[in-house]
């Protein structure tokens, strides 16, 4: 605090008009945040039906036990862990690629970014729907891949076959994500100090070298923050999902962990089983998040 | 400045080849990147035997604008569409305005004003950003219906009406704000709601424009919500009309594209015309996660 000391009752009045200025915080985030997340922890234990009228039992951990003994439920796990792998790799990898390729042009860096920006512009809804078409049949994706391939006439069943609809997924959210990914790339870079760069250049050092021994070394705290963002956006993957089993491709390979919570919530009416996948769920991404606060010291907090 | 440092150096054959390819890589990169996209809009002016003959042809022989009428009045003509893309722009501005007029006073009074517990305050808005909304969406849900806010506007609004990443922003943003200036306004005689609205809020320009533009995408894409809390088609917004259009097996290939490309034009309009806004939101959206 500067200058004089204010009064007592000064000093009272604006602690006072602190309070009412957060109020509203407080009691959205209780009502919207801090209950329902109790909420979600407590229905857990329950066993509790969707608008039913007969007051839920406590049942102790048996919904746990439920879920972590059921096929469905790490069939799940297994459907998110391929699909997170398969998307991460290709989108950490292409974002990087993207970005280091765009900051070392000249001209049209803002072209070339709001170009590969341009489908996160998009709703999930209507980027699945649009790949719904390429895939089918008769569609853009088998043409492509057959004049690839070289393999005139086959289908590849992109939404039919199991392993299949893994990768049509994959590939929806890696187009959708990849300018997302690569701008945050680009800011990464951006606050990479240039005198570092230069004075390796004097040192003779050549571009690859100053890739990995400048470039990337400097930009950890971006490439964790980035990793760890790609992760939980996989994690809570569902559009895409969602409307290709609505057209009928098989749910058993898709049925990702938001999914399952959705359909067990709504379809089946099990209120505490898909808690307990919800709470999972939460837990898993706590401690995602931990890690990367615990590998990323990043002492630029502010903006 | 790394362009600077290119230019000084010697042009070698290597350097000019190492552009090329990077060149290369970048143009095919967004091209491709771009296909579906123009296929959408392409196809969106197809009949539907156009957009599955083998092989493509990516520009309509005749412009069929029939798909367009025919995805507004939707399968069984009913128009549902147009009620549906009112609902979306209700929800999705009402809570971009809501949003940034409650961020900034949350965040005003947590960067500007000293109490006891105003820690405390901070560190739990911010650890809601934990909170995944896949986890507290059946809560919120069961709320909403005890409450009796299914199927209405504000059901589809309320858990939405701010969030933590805008008091964050909101904070950061005030806390730059020079404090003579209030305390200025403040020896004058003017009160603080006043100082607030006519001082604070009205200087808080850019950022209030990331987090409005922010709000208003989330919205927009907001399947999930939709999903449980409107039942009814007339309170069903964009994103849950195209599930429903969708699974519909009479549904022309070419009328879908065209309810995507309808769907798509005010994200990509604010695209066009506030791009920093997008591009520097993001970067600024992941800074609040360091």
């Amino acid at each position: 605090m500067k200058g004089k000391r204010p009064a007592r009752s000064l000093e009272k009045d604006r602690s006072r008009w602190g309070w009412a200025f957060v109020a509203p915080g407080i009691l959205f985030f209780s009502l919207f945040s801090f209950y329902p997340i109790l909420n979600a922890f407590y229905t857990s234990f329950l066993n509790k039906k969707l608008l039913s009228l007969k007051a839920p039992k406590f049942v102790g951990i048996d919904n746990y036990l439920r879920v972590l003994g059921s096929q469905d439920f790490w069939n799940s796990v297994k459907a998110t862990a391929l699909f997170a792998a398969g998307a991460f790799v290709p989108l950490f990898a292409l974002s990087l690629l993207f970005a280091i390729l765009v900051v070392s042009r000249k001209r049209f860096k803002r072209s070339l970014q709001m170009a590969l920006y341009s489908p996160a512009v998009l709703s999930s809804a209507v980027a699945a729907l649009i790949w719904l078409l390429i895939f089918d049949p008769r569609g853009l994706a088998n043409q492509f891949a057959n004049f690839v391939m070289g393999t005139p006439g086959i289908d590849h069943k992109w939404l039919a076959d199991a392993t299949m609809a893994r990768v049509s997924t994959i590939l929806v959210y890696v187009w959708k994500y990849v300018g997302y990914f690569t701008i945050l790339f680009v800011t990464g870079i951006g606050k990479i100090p240039q005198s570092v760069n230069e004075a390796a250049v004097i040192d003779g050092a050549g571009p690859v070298q100053r890739f990995f021994r400048i470039t990337l070394p400097l930009l950890k705290p971006t490439t964790v923050l980035v990793s760890v963002m790609i992760l939980i956006q996989c994690l809570k993957t569902f559009s895409t999902q969602y409307l290709f089993t609505q057209r009928g491709a098989p749910l058993g390979p898709i049925n990702v962990v938001t999914l399952n919570i959705y359909n067990t919530a709504l379809r089946d009416q099990n209120l505490g089983r898909a808690s307990v996948m919800s709470v999972l769920l939460f837990l898993f991404m706590l401690l995602l998040s931990w890690a990367q606060l615990r590998y990323s010291r990043s002492d630029e907090a502010d903006l | 400045m790394s362009a600077a440092t290119a230019k000084r150096a010697p042009v070698k054959a290597g350097a000019v080849a190492a552009s090329a390819l990077a060149w290369t890589l970048l143009a095919a990169g967004s091209l491709l990147v771009m296909v579906p996209l123009a296929f959408m809009l392409g196809a969106s002016l197809m009949p539907p035997a156009e957009i599955m003959k083998m092989p493509y042809d990516w520009i309509p022989k005749v412009p069929k604008w029939a798909n367009y009428l025919q995805a507004l009045a939707g399968n069984d003509g009913n128009w549902m569409y147009l009620r549906n893309i009112l609902n979306s722009l209700i929800v999705s501005v009402t809570i971009a305005t809501t949003t940034v007029i409650l961020s900034s006073l949350v965040g005003y009074g947590l960067a500007k004003f000293e109490f006891r517990g105003k820690n405390a305050v901070f560190m739990g808005i911010m650890a809601t950003m934990m909170i995944p909304f896949e986890t507290v969406m059946i809560p919120l849900y069961l709320i909403i219906v005890r409450l009796r806010m299914q199927d209405s506007y504000l059901g589809l609004i309320a858990p939405f009406l701010m969030n933590a990443f805008g008091v964050f922003l909101m904070r950061q943003y005030l806390l730059t704000f020079p404090n003579e200036i209030l305390d200025a306004a403040r020896i004058d005689g003017c009160s603080e709601p006043r100082i607030f609205r006519s001082i604070v809020f009205a200087n808080s320009g850019p950022a209030a424009a990331t987090l409005a533009i922010l709000a208003f995408r989330q919205q927009w894409d907001n399947l999930l919500w939709p999903l449980l809390v409107a039942q009814r088609e007339e309170m069903k917004t964009i994103p849950a009309y195209i599930v429903k259009f969708a699974a519909e097996k009479s549904a022309d290939e070419g009328a879908m594209m065209a309810v995507a490309a309808i769907a798509s034009i005010p994200v990509f309009a604010l695209f066009f015309t506030l791009s920093k806004y997008f591009l520097g939101g993001s970067a600024v959206y992941s800074a609040g996660k360091e």
